[in-house]
């Protein structure tokens, strides 16, 4: 008697946490779309060119950069950990695109196969570093992100690299969805080919696991280091598509390029409702919306013609609000 | 501060928990210059008790005095000034610091600016002398031996500038023979100076032996308090083990042929907590495992699913031998193994139940071999199929396992191995921290995962459990099996007799 009231007790408690989950889920994803709308509408209303279909573009294109890199950094964070490497990455395979092309004159394709290719070389040794030599991701990537940026700025030089094959004006250019450029449409593609890998293959689900809890993981039978390596690689290799887009976007290459876009990548994907503390939470096509969200602010700054210094700043503290509203969010739990 | 007012008077201590009550009106007295003995079951209420004490835990309700006089023990800081202190049984110490620094913790003596290393080493070496003890204060904890960093743990308590209430929370797990009886000659040497002390142990021939009073508690009441000299062992195990539900518990379905083998140890070693222990499992089978805590009985089952350093023996799974050197290897055999930390080593908190149940079996959900996808169809019906077999809600699988009960979360466990078709199933303390009625499925879905043709090899420390669970009962006595029972022919008081080591009148099956 005394165990079937427990178990009534039981399916009560069980009904009640449900909803409360299912309420939870609600509030997180249409917490960002509704932040998103919001900003869409304040914005919108106080900025007669906010709208503009050439200003929605450029926000679009704005973001595309930053916004494959993020893909790359979301896969990480959910895995647990957190790559620093970004920025010099991209930097890398700016370097490596535009040399090969502009300097050797070699086809864009062999170009961007070696810049992929240097920059998952990166992605291997900071999954190596992380999940064999077992180093701290944060320490680990910091210290690539220095290996990365020196190799990039030695084959540079101290010049500017101007592009010339027409590719890279092809990607900023030429549209072909709405009005919008073949980068946004990669960067658009790249977001809906891995939020769906990520939802229905093996491997997204062990990323989930990884990040979710490590110890239960291997004890799941799962292979940290597997994941941990494929995980830093996927990254990497996101970076360097990243920084053929960059090349592209601007058309030449300078020294300073992907100078600090891991935290920009950061703040969308905890814009988006990552976490920095915890893995195994979060959505990639969240991290879009994070980007579109951080695109917007930039984007609106500039219009009301916000000194770019500033905008830095409010960049630093937008990641320090995510940083305390994850914390805070996560901390009631 | 008259000699009649005991020195420690707990009275009407409650601890109220979400869901439980961990301690229920007790009522504790101890008098100075003795040494009163704390037994009961795991999850009696000992640890809520001592942690009130340490200031860990503020009570529900209840009042304790020190001398006659009301204190609030509101922080371990507070404990600390009224001279109450706690020997932990997992050491507390930090390895890479000296003997010395560890004992003065948090005060150490300064010379205005810097802590004054001399006097540091001084009075660590003068409440080492005064227990009599020669281990050198400069030296690293992390290089003396477990026994002695139980000594230091004791030093680290000495230092308190007037101990009035000393407690030792299961002092000899993890000591041998010549160091219990060292620890019990400082224990002997404290009291005689006037301090209370409070006992915590299950080794009951220990509590009989050093302590002068004990108080039994079960599910977090007093059941009784005896005086030692009037106690035998029996006895004690009678008061703590009471009428259980798992007494209620009858396995329907036993294998009456003798399956195969389907897991044999013989000669394994782990480390030196496991000295050579030999087992079998047969298919259809419930093997239970017990043993005192610090008997090598954890450590022996993350031994057989790969979680374990230092594995030495033969193990051989369905007749092929192999020690499994990783989790990921043991599930490749076959092993699969469910810890006593659901939390930690189990669960994924933020994922959903049914990804919790399918993780491991994510290559039997997908498309096909060459579209390697997650057909979340399949995955839906094998999930709802392991979970509706192991009693969990269909509902319940779309939801994050973090909301679900600790019965329900064990259960989710049962079903991803279930899942997975483990041949051999490891389950360490399967029960801790599941109400009543979840416990009874648990029982009733172990038997039934045998029935299926799994051998499942059980560690528990509730001997109810094991009597009403098992086909057979290993008794481990440091690290090696002592005794087997069949439990249709052995009492409770036989396992716990073997158990303390002692010798008993069951019959002795191989």
């Amino acid at each position: 008697m005394s165990a079937d009231a427990s178990r009534l007790g039981g399916v009560r408690t069980l009904q009640r946490a449900v909803v409360a989950d299912r309420a939870r889920w609600l509030a997180e994803t249409l917490g960002i779309v509704a932040i998103a709308g919001a900003l869409l509408l304040a914005f919108s209303l106080t900025s007669s060119q906010f709208l503009l279909a050439e200003n929605v573009r450029n926000i679009f294109v704005q973001i595309s950069v930053v916004g494959v890199a993020a893909i790359g950094e979301t896969l990480v964070m959910l895995a647990g950990g957190l790559d620093l490497s970004v920025g010099s990455v991209v930097l890398l395979s700016e370097v490596i695109s535009a040399d090969l092309t502009a300097t050797h004159h070699l086809a864009w394709p062999v170009a961007l196969l070696a810049a992929l290719g240097a920059a998952g070389g990166i992605g291997l040794l900071n999954g190596v570093l992380v999940a064999v030599v077992g180093i701290e991701p944060i320490l680990a990537t910091l210290g690539t992100l220095l290996v990365a940026a020196g190799l990039g700025q030695r084959i540079l030089g101290l010049r500017y690299l101007q592009v010339t094959n027409p590719v890279f004006n092809d990607l900023a250019v030429k549209n072909v969805i709405f009005n919008l450029p073949i980068m946004v449409a990669v960067m658009l593609a790249l977001y809906a080919v891995v939020a769906f890998a990520v939802r229905t293959t093996p491997f997204g689900r062990m990323i989930y696991a990884v990040g979710g809890n490590r110890r239960a993981a291997r004890l799941s039978g799962l292979s940290l280091v597997g994941v941990t390596i494929a995980v830093f690689v996927i990254a990497g290799i996101l970076s360097g598509v990243a920084g053929f887009l960059n090349v592209a976007q601007t058309g030449l290459v300078s020294q300073n390029d992907g100078m600090g876009m891991e935290f920009q990548a950061i703040i969308a994907a905890l814009v988006g409702g990552l976490s920095v503390t915890a893995g195994g939470v979060g959505r990639v096509e969240r991290t879009l919306l994070g980007a579109l969200i951080v695109g917007m602010m930039t984007n609106y700054q500039t219009i009301k013609g916000i000194d770019p210094s500033f905008q830095q700043a409010f960049l630093g503290g937008l990641l320090v609000a995510a940083i305390l509203a994850d914390r805070l969010l996560r901390g009631r739990q | 501060m008259t000699a009649d007012v005991p020195l420690l008077r707990i009275t009407g201590m409650t601890k109220r928990f979400p869901g439980t009550l961990a301690l229920d009106d007790v009522d504790l007295v101890v008098e100075r210059g003795t040494i009163h003995g704390l037994v009961g079951e795991n999850g009696a209420g000992k640890s809520t008790l001592l942690k009130i004490l340490a200031g860990d835990y503020q009570p529900t309700a209840g009042r304790i005095e020190l001398d006659g006089e009301e204190v609030h023990v509101s922080t371990p800081r507070r404990a600390h000034e009224l001279g109450i202190g706690i020997v932990y049984q997992e050491l507390s110490l930090l390895t890479n610091l000296s003997v010395a620094h560890n004992i003065s913790l948090g005060s150490e003596p300064t010379n205005g600016l810097a802590i004054d290393e001399r006097s540091l080493v001084d009075s660590a070496r003068r409440v080492l002398d005064r227990m009599g003890v020669a281990v050198d204060p400069e030296q690293k904890v992390g290089k003396i031996p477990l026994a002695e960093r139980q000594l230091v743990e004791i030093a680290k308590v000495l230092t308190l500038r007037r101990p009035r209430v000393l407690i030792f929370d299961e002092p000899t797990a993890a000591l041998g023979q010549a160091d219990v009886d060292r620890l019990f000659r400082i224990v002997e040497a404290l009291r005689d100076e006037g301090v209370a002390i409070i006992f915590v142990s299950h080794r009951y021939r220990e509590v009989l032996r050093v302590c002068d009073r004990a108080t039994v508690l079960r599910n977090g009441r007093v059941v009784a308090e005896v005086a030692c000299a009037d106690t035998s062992v029996e006895h004690l195990v009678e008061l703590t083990l009471g009428e259980k539900v798992a007494a209620a518990f009858h396995r329907d379905w036993r294998s009456d042929v003798a399956g195969e083998p389907v897991l044999e140890l013989s000669g394994l070693e782990v480390g030196a907590r496991v000295r050579g222990v030999d087992l079998s499992v047969r298919r259809g089978e419930i093997v239970s495992v017990c043993g005192l805590l610090g008997s090598g009985q954890n450590q022996l089952a993350r031994a057989v699913a790969g979680d374990a350093p230092d594995v030495t023996g033969t193990l051989r799974v369905k007749g092929a031998a192999a020690v499994p050197r990783s989790p990921r290897q043991a599930l490749r055999l076959g092993i699969a193994l469910i810890t006593e930390n659901r939390q930690e080593e189990g669960l994924f908190p933020d994922m959903p139940v049914r990804s919790n149940i399918s993780i491991s079996s994510l290559g039997r959900v997908l498309v096909s071999r060459v579209l390697r996808l997650i057909d979340p169809r399949r995955e839906r019906r094998l999930a709802a199929e392991v979970a509706a077999a192991t009693g969990i809600a269909q509902a319940a699988l779309r939801r994050r396992v973090r909301v679900l009960s600790g019965g329900n979360q064990q259960k989710s466990l049962l079903a991803r191995w279930l899942m997975r078709r483990a041949d051999v199933l490891v389950l360490i303390e399967p029960t801790r921290g599941v109400d009543v009625g979840a416990k009874l499925e648990i029982y009733r879905e172990l038997e039934e995962l045998a029935r299926r043709g799994a051998g499942v090899l059980v560690v528990s420390t509730d001997i109810l459990e094991v009597m009403a669970l098992s086909d057979r009962v290993a008794v481990l006595c440091q690290g090696r099996v002592a005794r087997v029972f069949d439990p249709r022919h052995a009492t409770e008081q036989d396992i716990l007799l073997a158990m303390q080591g002692a010798p008993t009148r069951a019959e002795v099956t191989a």
